[in-house]
């Protein structure tokens, strides 16, 4: 493990290594357990084999952009988490030397009870902020957000707009060497949305490492280099014009075809996918669809449920 | 992050000091959360558990007539429920906790342990108000002597060191919490079953309300195992034991000993069952 982290050349952030993912899970998403009393008796319990990443390998240096592109479920959420650690591969090693920030469903977690403040305390120290850190920044970041007194008010009396605010504003004031951001990402009004914008382009240009899921072309102006993900495998890694060339052409083929002919397109040959694998490929991606989620729904601010009344008992 | 090698490292001691803050302010909020926007809010915390005492009180000394030999009723009541409530609330509140922070959880790298931790160290906070109210109780007990008893009863200095067994009774709490969030992410019948069955089952097999004595006089191995091999009876019975006044005796000592003993137990199964099943809770929240 040691021997192979030294190996790393001084820049490299972030090593992922031939790193696989499998999931097994109940077809029928067994939820209680009534429901696995019921199966174990009637025979009917079948599990499925999800493979969400095949064999991924790719480094990420310091200071690079780097946009990853799919189709929905093609397993980008699930190498976002590998890559941060929150899942880890089933195969393979994920090597990392950077603090990871997240810049997804911001707001998530935040207790609508406390206020502004405490949020910001607690989300920092999330996030991997100390007391010190915390104490040093909380006025920048209070002030980025623009909340000012409203800062001291519970947050449940705040818009969306305004827990996306401080979210933001918290997760850019981590001196984080990752950041991950999600391509809708959209914060409040226009002005403040524009006033992101321009806070990650200052951050990008002070070489900051920036790693962005997305569909559409409007990444290329952040990011050189993209990597396309198809079906849980890595197709393509490279200049973001080039990938986005080939993504398209694939995408509208793909849509010709009508998923007669998916995942048999362009897929470089590695020498590893057997006929077998591609003729699973239409139903595998009709089990990954429905089962992963979907990573558009990042864009909108979420509270997380906090039952007041099993608190006392 | 980079394998590091050194058992003690500075970075280390940063990191278990940003997590020891984390989970302060996380107790914080959850403190100030559970009487938020009440009238008299914290002082709540003493109030619930004396409110509580005063009606269990008056109801089991009419139904049970129970005579404790060493201590007045209500005191006995009240030291069983509060140590009792300390677990209860703890294990009951981490249940849904994990499936509750989905969204974070799966977005955020946390440490999946962070929120039954707090929850549990939560418990521990609101047991430290009920404690004063026991100590008030006490007091007046002492200043207003109860007349059925044999002895006079009153704390004295040695009533310190029921602080002995919290860590255990923390650690046991832990891993039952630990094992109760990751079933329930699978399984979300479990919080029914545990919140209205195990628990009210197990509160009327502990000795909080009745006395061991009635309970195994005559009795048979059944209602022995059902005292003896149930881990709460240690914990109540060790809090009693020292409030009383008998100070650390051997017995006390034996019984601290099983305490410990069912605490590192039930938090190694806890943390192993939620650390093996990482990958699967993410994947199903």
């Amino acid at each position: 493990m040691e021997k192979k982290s030294m190996q790393l050349s001084n820049n490299c952030l972030l090593d992922v290594q031939n790193v696989s993912m499998r999931f097994s899970r109940y077809a029928s998403g067994i939820l209680s357990l009534k429901e696995l009393f019921v199966g174990l008796f009637t025979g009917k319990l079948k599990r499925d084999k999800i493979v969400s990443l095949q064999d991924i390998s790719f480094q990420i240096h310091e200071g690079e952009a780097v946009a990853i592109l799919g189709h929905n479920g093609a397993g980008k959420s699930t190498l976002l988490k590998v890559v941060s650690g929150i899942l880890t591969p089933t195969k393979g090693r994920v090597t990392c030397r950077a603090k990871i920030a997240p810049l997804l469903n911001l707001g998530a977690g935040f207790d609508p009870n406390a206020t502004g403040l405490e949020n910001l305390f607690i989300n920092g120290a999330i996030l991997g902020m100390s007391r010190k850190e915390l104490l040093a920044k909380k006025d920048k970041i209070i002030e980025f957000s623009e909340l000012g007194d409203f800062i001291n008010d519970p947050v449940k009396s705040y818009s969306s707009g305004m827990v996306a605010r401080l979210g933001f504003s918290i997760a850019v004031h981590y001196d984080a060497d990752i950041l991950i951001v999600d391509e809708v990402l959209s914060v409040g009004d226009v002005a403040f949305n524009n006033k992101c914008n321009a806070k990650m382009q200052e951050l990008r240009k002070q070489g900051l490492t920036f790693l962005v899921v997305s569909h559409s072309e409007s990444v290329k102006e952040l990011c050189s280099r993209s990597l396309w993900l198809n079906h849980g495998k890595l197709v393509a890694d490279g200049d973001t014009e080039e990938v986005f060339k080939l993504y398209n052409r694939y995408m509208q083929e793909e849509f010709k075809n009508n998923n007669s002919n998916v995942g048999g397109l362009l897929v470089p040959a590695k020498g590893n996918i057997d006929n077998k694998q591609l003729k699973d490929v239409p139903n595998f991606l009709a089990t990954v669809q429905e089962d992963s989620p979907v990573i558009e729904e990042f864009g909108g601010v979420s509270f997380d449920r906090v039952d007041e009344d099993k608190k006392d008992s | 992050m980079l394998p590091d090698n050194k058992l003690f490292s500075k970075k280390r001691l940063h990191d278990f000091q940003q997590k020891g803050y984390l989970l302060t302010l996380l107790v914080k909020r959850n403190v100030k959360n559970q009487y938020y926007r009440s009238f008299l809010g914290v002082l709540w915390t003493v109030l619930n558990p004396l409110l509580n005492m005063a009606v269990t009180a008056l109801i089991f000394s009419i139904l049970l007539r129970e005579t404790p030999e060493s201590m007045p009723y209500t005191v006995y009541i009240l030291s069983g429920t509060i140590i009792f409530n300390l677990m209860r609330t703890a294990t009951a509140s981490s249940t849904s906790i994990l499936v509750d922070y989905s969204s974070m959880l799966q977005k955020t790298k946390v440490s999946l342990g962070l929120f039954p931790t707090a929850n549990t160290f939560s418990a521990l906070a609101t047991f430290f108000f009920s404690f004063i109210a026991l100590i008030l109780v006490s007091i007046y007990y002492a200043i207003v002597p109860d007349k059925s008893l044999a002895q006079r009863f009153f704390l004295n200095w040695q009533t310190i060191f029921v602080l002995l067994e919290l860590p255990a009774l923390v650690l046991f709490s832990l891993g039952i919490s630990y094992f109760l969030t990751t079933l329930f992410v699978f399984f979300r019948d479990i919080k029914h079953l545990y919140e209205s069955f195990i628990l009210t089952l197990w509160s009327y097999l502990t000795p909080v309300f009745f006395t061991t004595k009635t309970f195994l006089d005559g009795a048979g191995s059944l209602r022995r195992f059902v005292i003896y091999g149930n881990p709460m009876y240690y914990f109540v019975n060790y809090f009693r034991d020292l409030i009383i006044g008998h100070g650390l005796s051997s017995s006390a000592w034996m019984q601290l000993l099983i305490c410990y003993g069912w605490g590192i137990a039930s938090f190694l199964v806890g943390f192993t069952v939620l650390h093996l099943s990482k990958n699967k809770i993410i994947a199903h929240l």
